[in-house]
């Protein structure tokens, strides 16, 4: 197993300006412009430098579930829709209109708000050849971005660090999931993932006597110094406190560093979600409270290219229509606070905000006024610098045109990467998405 | 090549390296017994395992459901509000089988008296990684993993057979659903890719012919057994690696294992699996002669893979990343215990990565460096917490309330999930004299010494508690299984 210079430079880095003075772990601010500036060899990569605190930021939503695209944007003037939807179809009075025949949900006027003030781009008739209906496989498809019939362990944004990152912070990805999204799965796993900030740390036990509880986590700290920087920091001396050093490339060398990569993200982390200040209110819900920390940690400066969070409910097989509109109004209500955050903050022109969902649901509804798996459904895109309104173009509802019930995609999602990816990160799609997809005009 | 290892290199470091490997590692009681046999004798103990018995009681629901069919009925002639009912029932049942189930394994693993045999389960496991999001049914996960009980170092044909026989595999990869108008070919192409050969072994034309010899093998609901229905099966004639006839799915299977490269693929993935790294050439190229030579049956071959000079290399020992499972199972061995209880253990190697009987997809685990994160480094550190001292706030996703001052009395620590008896691991004087303890601590959670600043650093911490009592010998165990080191067996 390969462990290429990025750690070695990297400890040499952490021996120069940290370990220099004193042996501690309370690293001030880790790393806070990109490593590659600070070391010739990484300068010379031909992409934008992969951490920073001025670079774009990409913000993924996954809507967990499968997410009904059609009542969330709305083909209200299709008479094929209310055919296929005689009690769940929304009327054209309800729709919130963005244009000829389509529409908003009518929970979603904190998006319509944005879509008039020209922050939203929604891209129409998204999925892939040959959809999948499990959840389990559509999304690993939508993950890892592998045509259907294959399988791939790494997840796109996870081929992106690898394909341009080198030695950069660890917190460079931030998934404020239970589990790292596989979407972020890598050769050289990068970023991190806590649901809580305050768990993404060395956890004290439970004692009585107050004065335990510092000793233990001091203890842990020296318990976890990497070999060689402690040696090499003590003078290499007899001192050599630590005995021999793990080899470069040794699996104890590449825990030890993710060991400071923890740590140091987790101080960091705690730091600034301690004192970071939101600018705007958010709503209550579990959503809204991902995207405030997601502001939170943004307007504090940290280094993250890439957050990840999630809202889950969108798997309506039974009554859908009072749930779908509560879900959709929450993710409104959210990112509308969310921009207005970012706004006041002044970092709204930095941030891309990129959902999707495993698939969107059969076009007709079923007998329980639901709908079941389908195929095919709209993205939403964020930001300021968006190119706004109807990307794309609206698939047939025509049963003719339909594929088993399902709307047929007219966009590949992997064109929507591969324009993020370009647009928007400035890196080449071709190495992260394994072959050319045509970027979609986004920006 | 694959010369057995001297008895002068036998000894508790290299004991240890074979209890770690070839089970889930154990406290230096049993690593004594092991340098006592000797390496012809200690193999044997782990590999002989059918003479060791094990009375491990099944699931009470572990059988075919005699209800089946009428459920079946029930569900047909139900309406749609009443299927939803059914249904809720039924996944709420699943889903409180599946956590007896997991946690029924992780009781072999981590106290069952047969390591290897669930070591090979468990190789067997990540191999033909067979996910419980889509087989749904606990009956049929339990049934696959008794197969691999019982065919745990049998022969690889045989395996073969049976698994692709086995009703979760069936359904897993669809080839229940395969029939000869329609040929499925997830099966036929996972069993070459993934399976036996390895990419670039096979062609497409293969796979198709493949699997049109593999239609008729199918599952039936009712029974839950595998049947072969003839009526689906193409009796055409077929060319399968270079094998042409009115091929069945037998003799694609045959045809598969008669293949070189069978052995190689599946000699390197063991080897890699106990060993810790992929093999050289040259010793892959011994590794698979010795299993050819032992005409493709598993048992003997993986003794002479156990007993060998390559497995003792230095380089090898104590590197190898612990998977999740490896690390609980292990922890509770080494600490003498009993598992969490169940709502409990199988959340706890879920967290860190590994949820068994749910592997991410149909590769299995990458398993290797690909455990460690920042986030499940954390986790573990946490867990262990959890574990040994009981805590507030260890379970990732638990939110624990600020506590404010003067309002109520203190919250009580969580109780350890583990009940560890400190007096039965520890002598008195080690539980008395910090040095004492911390090479003992050496000994018992990492078969060898602590680095020097790590001793000085669990010195200071046990010199500042003053005199040392069971809840300072807990803290320093936590603090031992939050080291790198720990994580590597």
């Amino acid at each position: 197993m390969k462990y290429e210079p990025t750690l070695k430079t990297r400890r040499e880095f952490l021996r120069g300006t940290v370990l220099g003075s004193a042996l501690s772990w309370t690293v001030p601010s880790f790393l806070a412009n990109t490593f590659a500036t600070l070391h010739a060899a990484a300068a010379d990569a031909p992409t934008q430098p992969v951490t920073g605190k001025e670079a774009t930021i990409l913000v993924v939503l996954q809507l967990a579930g499968g997410n009904d695209g059609l009542n969330m944007v709305v083909p209200f003037g299709d008479d094929h829709y209310h055919r296929a939807r005689p009690q769940l179809g929304i009327s054209a009075r309800a729709a919130l209109r963005l244009g000829e025949g389509v529409g908003l949900n009518p929970g979603m006027t904190g998006l319509k708000e944005l879509y008039e003030s020209g922050h939203l781009g929604i891209v129409q008739g998204v999925g892939y050849p040959n959809p999948n209906r499990s959840h389990f496989r559509s999304t690993e498809i939508w993950q890892t971005a592998s045509d259907a019939h294959r399988f791939e362990s790494t997840g796109w944004l996870g081929r992106y660090f690898d394909s341009t990152c080198n030695g950069c912070d660890p917190a460079v990805a931030v998934a404020l999931t239970r589990q790292m999204p596989q979407a972020l799965a890598a050769k050289q796993p990068r970023g991190i993932c806590f649901s809580t900030p305050e768990n993404y740390r060395f956890i004290k036990a439970d004692q009585v006597r107050a004065d335990e509880l510092d000793a233990s986590e001091a203890i842990y700290r020296k318990m976890n110094e990497a070999g060689e920087v402690a040696a090499e920091a003590s003078g290499g001396t007899i001192e050599m406190l630590n005995g021999p050093a793990p080899h470069a490339g040794s699996p104890l060398d590449f825990i030890e560093r993710v060991a400071l990569d923890a740590q140091v993200s987790s101080d960091e982390i705690r730091a600034i979600t301690s004192k970071a200040q939101n600018q705007a209110t958010y709503p209550g819900s579990r959503l809204a409270e991902s995207l405030k920390l997601v502001g939170r940690l943004i307007g504090g400066g940290m280094a993250t290219r890439i957050y990840y969070v999630s809202q889950g409910g969108y798997d309506t097989h039974t009554n859908q229509a009072g749930t779908h509109t509560r879900l959709l109004t929450e993710l409104a209500d959210a990112l509308k606070a969310f921009v207005a955050d970012l706004k006041a903050q002044g970092n709204f022109e930095r941030v891309l905000i990129m959902t999707f969902s495993e698939f969107g649901r059969r076009v007709a509804e079923n007998a329980s006024g639901g709908t079941d798996h389908g195929a095919a459904a709209p993205m939403l895109l964020l930001g300021n610098r968006i190119k706004a309104g109807l990307l794309g173009r609206y698939p047939s509802l025509a049963p003719s045109d339909l594929l088993n019930g399902d709307i047929q995609y007219t966009v590949d999602f992997r064109c929507v990467y591969a324009a993020v990816l370009e647009s928007w990160l400035k890196t080449p799609s071709v190495p992260v998405l394994g072959r050319r997809f045509t970027p979609l005009a986004i920006v | 090549m694959l010369k057995p290892l001297s008895s002068d290199r036998w000894n508790a470091t290299t004991a240890a390296h074979l209890l770690n490997r070839a089970g889930f590692g154990g406290p230096p009681r049993e690593i004594q017994q092991l340098v006592a046999l000797g390496p012809e004798r200690a193999v044997a103990r782990l590999v002989d395992f059918e003479k060791i018995p094990d009375a491990t009681p099944n699931p009470g629901w572990a059988r075919p459901d005699p209800e089946r069919r009428n459920k079946l009925q029930a569900f047909r002639r139900a309406d749609a509000e009443q299927r939803r009912e059914l249904q809720r029932e039924e996944r709420r049942q699943q889903r409180e089988q599946m956590t007896e189930l997991r946690h029924w394994w992780l009781g072999r693993m981590a106290r069952g008296p047969r390591p290897f045999q669930e070591k090979m389960v468990l190789f067997w496991h990540g191999h033909f990684a067979t996910s419980v999001d889509k087989v749904r049914e606990p009956y049929l996960m339990w049934r696959q993993n008794e197969l691999f009980r019982r065919l745990a170092v049998d022969h690889w044909l045989r395996l073969l057979v049976e698994t692709g026989q086995d009703p979760a595999m069936l359904i897993w990869l669809d080839q229940a659903r395969s029939r000869k108008q329609h040929p499925n070919e997830n099966f036929a192409r996972e069993v070459m890719e993934l399976f036996t050969l390895g990419e670039g072994h096979y062609t497409e034309k293969d796979i198709t012919e493949a699997a049109r010899a593999l239609t008729g093998w199918s599952y039936n609901r009712e029974t839950q057994q595998f049947v072969d229905r003839p009526a689906l099966h193409d009796p055409g004639v077929k060319t399968v690696l270079g094998r042409t006839g009115r091929l069945q799915g037998r003799d694609v299977l045959e045809q598969i294992v008669a293949q070189p490269q069978a052995a190689r693929f599946i000699t390197a993935k063991l080897w890699t699996f106990f060993a810790g790294q992929p093999p050289s050439e040259a010793l892959l190229t011994a590794l698979a002669a010795s299993f050819r030579q032992h005409g493709n049956h598993f048992k003997p071959f993986l003794r002479v893979m156990l007993r060998s000079e390559e497995f003792y290399d230095p380089a090898l020992i104590r590197t190898q990343v612990k998977s999740p499972v490896q690390w609980l199972a292990g922890t509770i061995r080494m600490l003498e215990t009993e598992l969490p209880p169940p709502q409990l253990s199988g959340i706890l190697t879920r967290e860190l990565g590994q949820d068994l009987f749910a592997p991410p997809n149909v590769k299995g685990w990458d398993g290797g460096l690909s455990w460690i994160t920042t986030n499940t480094l954390l986790a573990r550190y946490n867990q262990a917490a959890l574990l040994v001292q009981g805590s507030g706030a260890a379970r990732s996703g638990g939110r624990r309330k600020p506590r404010q001052a003067g309002r109520g009395p203190m919250p009580r620590p969580r109780p350890p999930a583990l009940q560890i008896e400190v007096t039965r691991l520890f002598s008195e004087a080690e539980r008395r004299e910090p040095g004492a303890l911390i090479a003992a601590l050496g000994s018992r959670l990492f078969q060898t010494e602590l680095k020097a600043n790590q001793q000085a650093a669990l010195r200071e911490y046990l010199d500042s508690q003053g005199v040392l009592d069971d809840d300072d010998i807990l803290g320093a165990i936590r603090l031992a299984m939050s080291t790198p080191e720990y994580q590597l067996t």
